[in-house]
């Protein structure tokens, strides 16, 4: 099978005050074209970091890439040098980062922030990066785009900001577009609106998305296939409707189980105690082991090998094995709570 | 924008009066009289000069007197050099003080600069580490120590600058390098702080996820807004460069008002003194009257007047 993008056992290590930590420990994942993928999981998962060591951008040092392959249309980008990156990176694929406040020059127009791009890649004249900037402006939702591209980021409120984002993203009409978080920084109702512009733009687009989040809310509104990963690995994979309505693994269990609903007869919000395990010195078992309510002896020792449950889901825990005891999956995960 | 700058130039105005008026004050607490052989003058000869001069009346008779000419542009005649009136006087002497500042300057904003981005590029590497010895270094040690060592090893021992004087490029060297070192090291170290801060924002990742060089990255998003806070720091060290300039044009014999205003207060030269302060402070003035009005050159964000901001 030829995907767009296939991670292979990647392995991503950061050199911090003589330690190693291991924040990525060896996921494989593939992208197919035109579909989105979402990657959830809590903060210090690795989520984030994979998507950085898809674009290139892990900070060398003191991050590395240790082993593993990324291969984007068959050739393995972890071998590019940085020019050859250099012309991965923003044409073929892009990336939308968290922060609108903060993720864009202040300094320097709007307007040639986008061109930018558009004049590497492309090789476009000012004259008509310009104009592409201008009708990239208007693609995303920002009305008066002749004026507006002329105008610096503070100008700009933060849901406007991140259209912008977008904007610079989806410049140079690229195969992939990783989404870091990308509705987290703004406010509920525009939230939503950036979901929307989203899912529009993939339709006129076919760009496929990587969907970094915590967020299930929002994968529930884009996603088709979802990752769940823990502790650096991949700890269960599925369709959407997989992962929410059949779910197999405790911490997917937990993730729903955490999600806010709107008609849940209880007031208090459900979360899963205990933190995350410290990736320096990472458990010899399954990661979510210690948090697990139906953590067994062998979960400590051994790491669970995934049980393929469908042609498209699987997941690695060691109630999957057919010794384990048979254990239901907590009745709070309905899924009610989609925005 | 213009009713910034009309606001400002109003508090301009008041600060200069209050450098007048505290200049005045303190010049007549000076001990001493104006004139060299006071103690073998006779009394009545005595009060002949004070009245001559006008040092007769009372302070705040003179004070007013003083503000009254200064508005009508007469800043008095020089009591060393035979009533040579003090504009005249400043006139000439100020182009050289003026040129010996700016390029001092240059010199250290320039080269200041440029250390501190290439420090701040290569953080925590030898480059780094050595810009930032020599900053500390510059930075410890006074201009008229440094000045003198460079005498010793670039006109007694190597023969190239000549120790004093200021007549052709050869002799502003030494100077200006003396008087920069300071500017050079204090920017260097602000710009390394900030270019190091800058390449760590999320505008930079944008950057380099829009697949640009590093050096487009360095170039166009990093040093812009890393030169921002630069631009502060250049109105106290206008005022560095000022006070430095007193002693080192002393040191090379340079005829600018650094070596006249020190002269004026030794003896007692009144119209000399407040003269070459309100010269000085006037510079001062306009300099931070500059710096802010760049400020909002640099930072789009600041060039708004009133309205929206974040």
């Amino acid at each position: 099978m030829n995907h767009l993008l296939e991670i292979k056992d990647l392995n991503v290590i950061f050199h911090i005050f003589g330690a190693d930590v291991q924040a990525v420990r060896g996921i494989s994942l593939q992208l197919n074209k035109g579909e989105t993928l979402a990657i959830v999981g809590e903060s210090g998962s690795g989520k984030s970091v994979t998507s950085k060591a898809v674009m290139g951008l892990i900070p060398n040092p003191p991050g590395e890439i240790a082993t593993g392959e990324i291969l984007f249309e068959g050739r393995d980008l972890v071998k590019y040098s940085k020019k050859q990156m250099q012309k991965v990176r923003g044409k073929e694929i892009s990336m939308i980062f968290q922060d609108p406040m903060t993720a864009l020059n202040p300094t320097m127009k709007i307007g040639k922030q986008i061109m930018e791009g558009l004049i590497k890649h492309q090789s476009l004249s000012k004259h008509d990066a310009k104009k592409r900037a201008i009708e990239l402006l208007q693609l995303v939702g920002i009305p008066n785009p002749e004026k507006r591209v002329d105008e610096y980021p503070h100008q700009f409120s933060g849901g406007m900001r991140q259209r912008v984002v977008i904007a610079i993203a989806l410049a140079c009409n690229p195969k992939i577009l990783i989404a870091d978080e990308p509705t987290t920084a703004l406010d509920v109702t525009i939230q939503a609106q950036i979901l929307d512009l989203m899912r529009d733009l993939q339709e006129k687009t076919g760009t496929a998305i990587i969907l970094i989040t915590h967020d299930l809310g929002v994968v529930a509104n884009l996603a088709q296939r979802v990752a769940v990963m823990y502790g650096g690995k991949i700890v269960e994979t599925g369709t959407l409707d997989e992962i929410f309505y059949n779910p197999k693994h405790p911490y997917t269990w937990g993730l729903l189980s955490s999600m806010p609903k709107l008609h849940a007869k209880t007031d208090k919000l459900l979360a899963i105690p205990g933190t995350p395990p410290d990736l320096s010195n990472p458990p010899k078992g399954c990661p979510f082991a210690p948090r697990c309510p139906h953590a067994m002896k062998v979960c400590t020792e051994h790491m669970p090998a995934y049980t393929e449950l469908s042609a498209t889901q699987k997941a690695a825990c060691w109630l999957l094995d057919e010794r384990a005891p048979k254990v239901d999956p907590p009745t709070t995960i309905g899924v009610g709570g989609e925005s | 924008m213009i009713r910034y700058i009309l606001k400002r130039v109003g508090y301009m105005i008041v600060t200069f009066y209050v450098v007048i008026t505290l200049t005045f004050l303190a010049m007549k607490m000076l001990p001493g009289t104006p004139f060299k052989f006071a103690n073998r003058l006779s009394p009545e000869q005595l009060n002949q000069l004070k009245h001559y001069y006008g040092l007769d009346q009372p302070i705040p008779i003179q004070y007013l007197h003083y503000l009254w000419n200064f508005i009508h542009g007469n800043l008095g005649g020089s009591f060393q050099y035979g009533m040579q009136p003090v504009t005249e006087f400043l006139f000439q002497r100020f182009p050289i003080s003026l040129q010996l500042g700016f390029e001092s300057m240059i010199f250290g904003t320039v080269l200041g600069i440029f250390l501190g981005i290439v420090s701040g590029i290569y953080r925590g590497r030898f480059l780094d580490w050595g810009t930032v010895t020599l900053a500390v270094v510059f930075i410890s040690i006074p201009s008229f120590i440094f000045a003198a060592i460079l005498q010793y090893f670039f006109s007694v021992q190597i023969r190239i600058f000549p120790v004093i004087g200021w007549s052709g490029p050869m002799t502003h060297v030494l100077p200006v390098v003396s008087i920069g070192v300071g500017v050079m090291a204090t920017i260097a170290r602000f710009m390394r702080t900030e270019m190091v801060e800058v390449l760590n924002q999320d505008y930079i990742v944008t950057a380099q996820a829009k697949g640009l060089s590093t050096n487009a990255v360095i170039f166009r998003h990093a040093i812009r807004n890393a030169m921002i806070p630069i631009v502060t720091v250049i109105g106290p060290l206008t005022s560095a460069v000022v006070t430095g300039s007193l002693v080192i044009e002393n040191i090379f014999a340079i005829p600018g008002i650094g070596s006249q205003f020190v002269d004026a207060i030794v003896t007692n030269d009144y119209p000399m003194i407040m003269g070459t302060t309100e010269l000085y402070a006037g510079l001062f003035i306009v300099t931070i009257l500059i710096v802010d009005v760049l400020y909002g050159v640099i930072d789009p964000r600041i060039r708004v007047s009133g309205g929206k901001s974040i």
